[in-house]
């Protein structure tokens, strides 16, 4: 049976789509026919991270309206043929949509496609309630600041209330320097409060910004980034692989740092 | 956190303030010889927030969520819809949802007609009530509190939980949730959220919980904010109302000075 995933966060910005991407294109690479369905209706970015923005004809909202077949409307990737993108119509809102519409179009793509990603908007409206209600499985995307865990941790609360009921945490752009010196939460404090068990840590990096603005998702590279191994990782732990957590703070470790961690986590009760 | 020996001499006497503002009623569970009773909140006392279809909904699922594991397979529910307008489909989706929990929804009450309608539609049991008799005998009426709401749920953000009761909670209040009862709030997990005991009024009622780390604690009319510097070392505690302030401390502590009878304050006169 195939597995439909939502991507969300409540908060914006925390970088559910740079996941729903780079998860997609991973699971593609894995072998799995996977899509990709941007739900964030009248802003979708998901088409641009990808890469694929040019070659969009159709979009959801015209199959719905059953002006085009749902395979006209998918976009295929040309670097990785596994992969299909379902684009959101970018001149409505999101009221253009109901839940019941959503579930039918994911319903249809369940008999062509292993793995459905859905890239939800920020919020919890009309928008929201549209992505989440075709899902049986959420990966929650949140960084390691207050407002974004506070916002996730009202998602969880929202999904646990609409039967979604497995749910992935994803923590984004942590900087490993800034959790080492007390000065951003800690893996562990965003696990406290959340509670749901943790896919991976994205530590943050540069390159995810150029990999966007060139719709080139990071697990394409060559040489694959810090965060491009995580990522790739977080994909074998969602396939149930047992995968050890990064050590993030590896690269710009040396003895010395080493052994102040050391002491500094002796020290403390 | 010191002992002081003046502790149960110093108890305020009861306040009981007319209940200015009646709080937000909730969706609610109520045992009644071998049945549940499912209570929806009527739609004249929602006033100021309009309890939506979609907010019933999430706290229905909510609590049936939190609640599971204290009810007995097919145990008959009786809806109590009192004012609220209801479809078929939304009478179907609460059928569904106590399937789900294996509960078996067996008769509506409701004094809408269009209500006692769509229930018999959907195949229901209905028994339809003059809405004047409702009126007549308002569920607040008594001052006794509810029986104790008992919850095993990680409280969330956003969420609100209020009970004309007690409230135990098996699991963490998040950081910004809310928990507003009438009687004590006992929290076997991390409080991190706003809870308020005593809404009514009564400055007698406790906040316990394993580790308190509130926003915010209001005990009837009292608030409370936690302190700036946290403590290092974090331990179950009780928060009370003692001279007109909101007093924490160590739970070991509290069922010493406060739970002896008085009679051990007299003892300490002697001295």
């Amino acid at each position: 049976m195939s597995r439909i995933l939502v991507v969300t966060s409540g908060k914006g910005g925390v970088g559910k789509t740079t996941t729903t991407a780079n998860l997609g294109m991973a699971l593609a690479q894995r072998g799995h026919k996977v899509a990709v369905v941007d739900a964030d209706f009248g802003l979708r970015n998901l088409d641009l991270l990808l890469g694929l923005e040019n070659r969009i004809v159709y979009t959801a909202v015209e199959v719905l309206a059953g002006e085009c077949r749902l395979d006209q409307a998918l976009v295929r990737d040309k670097r990785q043929p596994n992969l299909a993108l379902l684009p959101a119509a970018q001149n409505r809102t999101k009221d253009a949509v109901t839940p019941e519409q959503m579930k039918k179009l994911v319903g249809a793509l369940t008999k062509a496609f292993h793995y459905i990603l859905i890239d939800c908007p920020a919020g919890i409206e009309m928008g929201f309630q549209n992505a989440i209600s075709p899902a049986r499985e959420a990966i929650i995307v949140t960084t390691p600041e207050v407002a974004a865990v506070r916002d996730a941790d009202r998602v969880v609360g929202l999904l646990e209330a609409n039967d979604v009921k497995r749910m992935y945490l994803v923590i984004n752009r942590l900087k490993p320097a800034m959790v080492e010196q007390d000065m951003m939460m800690s893996v562990k404090d965003v696990q406290e409060i959340l509670a749901i068990p943790l896919l991976g840590v994205v530590p943050d990096d540069e390159r995810v910004i150029v990999s966007t603005n060139r719709g080139e998702p990071l697990v394409l590279s060559e040489n694959p980034s810090l965060a491009a191994v995580a990522f790739s990782n977080i994909v074998r732990r969602l396939e149930g692989e047992k995968v050890p957590f990064l050590d993030l703070t590896a690269p710009q470790d040396d003895l010395f740092s080493r052994l102040r961690r050391l002491f500094r986590g002796r020290s403390k009760p | 956190m010191t002992s002081d020996s003046s502790l149960p001499a110093a108890i305020p006497s009861i306040v009981q303030p007319a209940p200015e503002v009646s709080p937000v009623p909730q969706v609610r569970f109520k045992g009644e010889s071998g049945r549940l009773l499912l209570l929806l909140p009527s739609e004249t006392e929602v006033v100021s927030s309009a309890a939506t279809w979609t907010d019933i909904w999430q706290q229905l699922k909510q609590r049936l969520n939190a609640g599971e594991r204290f009810w007995q397979p097919n145990t008959p529910v009786h809806l109590i819809a009192r004012d609220r307008l209801l479809d078929g489909r939304q009478l179907q989706s609460i059928a569904d949802a106590l399937t789900e929990a294996q509960l078996q929804l067996k008769r509506v009450y409701t004094s809408r007609r269009q209500t006692a309608v769509a229930a018999a539609t959907t195949g229901l049991s209905v028994e339809q009530q003059s809405p004047v008799a409702h009126l007549n005998q308002p569920e607040e009426s008594g001052q006794a509190l509810a029986e104790p709401l008992y919850i095993q749920t990680t409280v969330r953000s956003g969420m609100e939980v209020r009970h004309p009761g007690t409230v135990i909670i098996l699991g963490d209040v998040n950081p910004g949730s809310t928990i507003i009862a009438d009687g004590d709030v006992l929290v076997w997990g991390m409080l991190r959220g706003v809870v308020q005991a005593g809404a009514a009024g009564n400055t007698r009622c406790v906040i316990m919980a394993l580790r308190m780390e509130p926003t915010q604690l209001r005990i009837a009319d009292f608030v409370a904010r936690a302190p700036e510097a946290p403590p290092n070392l974090y331990q179950p505690e009780v928060a009370y109302v003692i001279s007109d302030s909101i007093r924490i401390i160590r739970a070991a502590d509290f069922s010493k000075e406060r739970l002896l009878p008085p009679v051990s304050s007299d003892i300490e006169a002697e001295e």
